[in-house]
């Protein structure tokens, strides 16, 4: 059968008009991070501080039946603000997030680069700004699930377990700092990722820059830190400076004695570099002057 | 009137790109004919409203290029130049985003694309993964895209480049499909005189920024050339000469042919009293029949 019999009708229905513009691009970003090799082993174990935070809130209300488990640990296992810091600041959950941004976030802009689908989205009716929303929320949804949903599980479970709203009596602006500190973290990952996938068209070398700015920005810290004892040289790490804004945001003392919005600036300089950035490379069209 | 351009200029930094464009296009499938760099793809890319132009104004099926870039879209299907495709997706997905993107509830896409997908010839590799798509498949996929909302008007820029002369004749024929049978306006951006001639009844030839010649391709072929193929005898390099300083375009064929534009008003007498004047016998003498090539090379100024 030749391609004109097999016929064309016209559409019959009507346009929507989109409160969120950006939802189509969002959901087709987190869906094809799930379709990525490694993906959804890295997403699972991301989740393994969430499960380990969790049982400690759960054996800190019972520790006259662990005793003979926890000789001593009973220290480690009170659930204060210190110990949702310890969450949100572990190396290992930073980490983790670094890694899922590599799978998920590498390709967010870079494909669109490499392929030329740019044209294609801005010959809808889309602006500048829903395309990189899209993209970001894209971010923020895998962030989001690590910070600001365990966040609030430890302060709910916390009040089951003991039975009481005491803990939040204690303190009531604890669900604010894990909000807060949660969309600080979410912020700067989608801008720090989309900065990086948009510097380069292959998915590759963007993961890769992804994983080094992170790991050689702490490496550089640690080797001037150890030459000149300066703690001003945190402000080189990327690690560093989010634990000292999440050390501010819930009320503990910084492991670094330089004050805590010096850190925030520089991660709120990343984010406007970044919007600099994207602002010049995502285009319809790449003219050449 | 879908289209309608008036005194559209723009430039990048100081390299004029288009310079006092006026265009209209009412009904059917017109060509957008130039040589490269001629503005074709500015033109495009001010109709869709991905640039601004510096100067003039136009109307896109009625809404204002300068004002109402998104209605425009919502109404206008492009396929471009480039390969485009998002990896990891199959071609369903991809054309029912895409349909979604443009405003469509998002069952109606996914239903939409498997309709058009059919339509395009990719029914039965709808599920592959675009990464294996070969260039054909890759075209009709834009093509696909670029339909699903259905259009009015459609945006076609070098809609044959990268296919074999199979897939080139099948998209060719969806073509002129789409634009005879469909009652959708098509413009198509194309170096490749052929493919315009087949498909469209109009043309536009663009020329250093500027419109060098439009309107429908029989008329324009009728006023603008009177051609002959003349057989002669005798040394004719004097002959040739001898034309070209009355303004005719002279061209020597393979098979030892002379094919004289003549230029408007030109005297068909006055090639026989050359001819005699040169010494040379004419055997044959016919009017042939000018193709878009010749239209093209006589309007743009190159062979």
């Amino acid at each position: 059968m030749t391609i004109s019999e097999q016929g064309y009708l016209h559409w019959k229905g009507t346009f929507v008009e989109r409160t969120f513009p950006w939802w189509p691009i969002a959901r087709l970003g987190i869906r094809l991070a799930f379709k990525r090799k490694f993906f959804k082993f890295a997403f699972s174990l991301s989740f393994l501080p969430v499960f380990f935070f969790l049982a400690g809130i759960y054996v800190s209300e019972r520790l006259d039946d662990f005793q003979s488990m926890l000789k001593g640990a009973d220290r480690f296992l009170k659930v204060d603000p210190a110990y949702f810091k310890n969450y949100f600041t572990s190396e290992f959950l930073l980490f983790m997030m670094v890694m899922l941004m590599v799978l998920a976030g590498a390709g967010l802009i870079a494909d669109d680069l490499k392929h030329n689908s740019l044209q294609l989205y801005f010959a809808r009716p889309l602006r500048k700004r829903d395309y990189i929303l899209g993209k970001m929320v894209t971010v923020f949804f895998f962030v989001l699930l690590l910070t600001l949903v365990p966040g609030l599980l430890f302060i709910l479970f916390k009040l089951l377990f003991s039975g009481s709203f005491a803990f939040l009596a204690e303190f009531p602006w604890l669900p604010l700092s894990v909000l807060g500190f949660s969309l600080c973290l979410t912020l700067f990952f989608g801008f720090y990722t989309l900065l990086i996938s948009s510097l380069n068209r292959n998915r590759r070398y963007v993961s890769i820059l992804l994983f080094l700015v992170y790991i050689f920005s702490d490496v550089f810290f640690g080797i001037f830190y150890g030459i000149f004892h300066n703690p001003y040289f945190s402000l080189l790490s990327i690690k560093s400076n989010l634990q000292q804004v999440g050390a501010a945001f819930f009320k503990v003392k910084r492991a670094y004695d330089i004050p805590w919005i010096y850190s925030f600036l520089v991660l709120a300089g990343i984010a406007v570099v970044s919007a600099l950035v994207l602002r010049r490379k995502v285009r319809s069209v790449e003219v050449i002057k | 009137m879908n289209i309608e351009l008036k005194d559209i200029s723009f430039r990048y930094g100081s390299i004029v790109a288009l310079d006092g464009v006026d265009f209209n296009l009412d009904h059917g499938a017109c060509g957008l004919l130039g040589p490269n760099g001629a503005g074709k793809s500015t033109l495009l890319r001010i109709l869709l409203g991905f640039l601004s132009p510096e100067r003039g104004d136009g109307r896109v099926l009625n809404f204002d290029i300068r004002k109402e870039q998104f209605m425009i879209r919502r109404s206008v299907g492009y396929m471009p130049e480039d390969d485009c495709l998002i990896p990891g997706m199959d071609a369903v997905t991809f054309t029912a985003y895409f349909g979604e993107l443009s405003g469509m509830p998002r069952q109606e896409a996914m239903k939409r694309a498997h309709d058009v997908l059919f339509y395009v010839g990719l029914g039965e590799s709808r599920y592959r993964l675009l990464e294996t798509y070969s260039a054909g498949m890759k075209q009709r996929l834009k093509l696909a895209q670029a339909l699903v909302h259905d259009p009015k008007l459609l945006f076609l820029d070098e809609p044959t480049s990268n296919l074999d002369p199979q897939g080139r004749a099948e998209i060719l024929e969806l073509i002129k499909d789409i634009s005879l049978k469909k009652d959708i306006n098509v413009l198509v951006s194309s170096h490749i005189l052929g493919d315009i001639e087949y498909t469209c009844s109009r043309v536009v030839i663009l020329n250093k920024g500027k419109v060098a010649a439009q309107g429908e391709i029989s008329a324009l072929k009728e006023i603008r050339y009177s051609l002959y193929e003349i057989k002669t005898k005798g040394e004719r390099e004097g002959f040739i000469e001898a034309l070209r300083g009355q303004g005719c375009r002279v061209e020597e064929t393979e098979d030892g042919m002379l094919k004289v534009y003549m230029p408007p008003g030109f005297s068909r007498a006055a090639i026989f009293e050359t001819a005699v004047k040169e010494n040379v016998q004419i055997r044959s003498y016919v009017k042939s029949q000018t193709s878009l090539e010749d239209l093209f090379a006589k309007t743009v100024g190159v062979d």
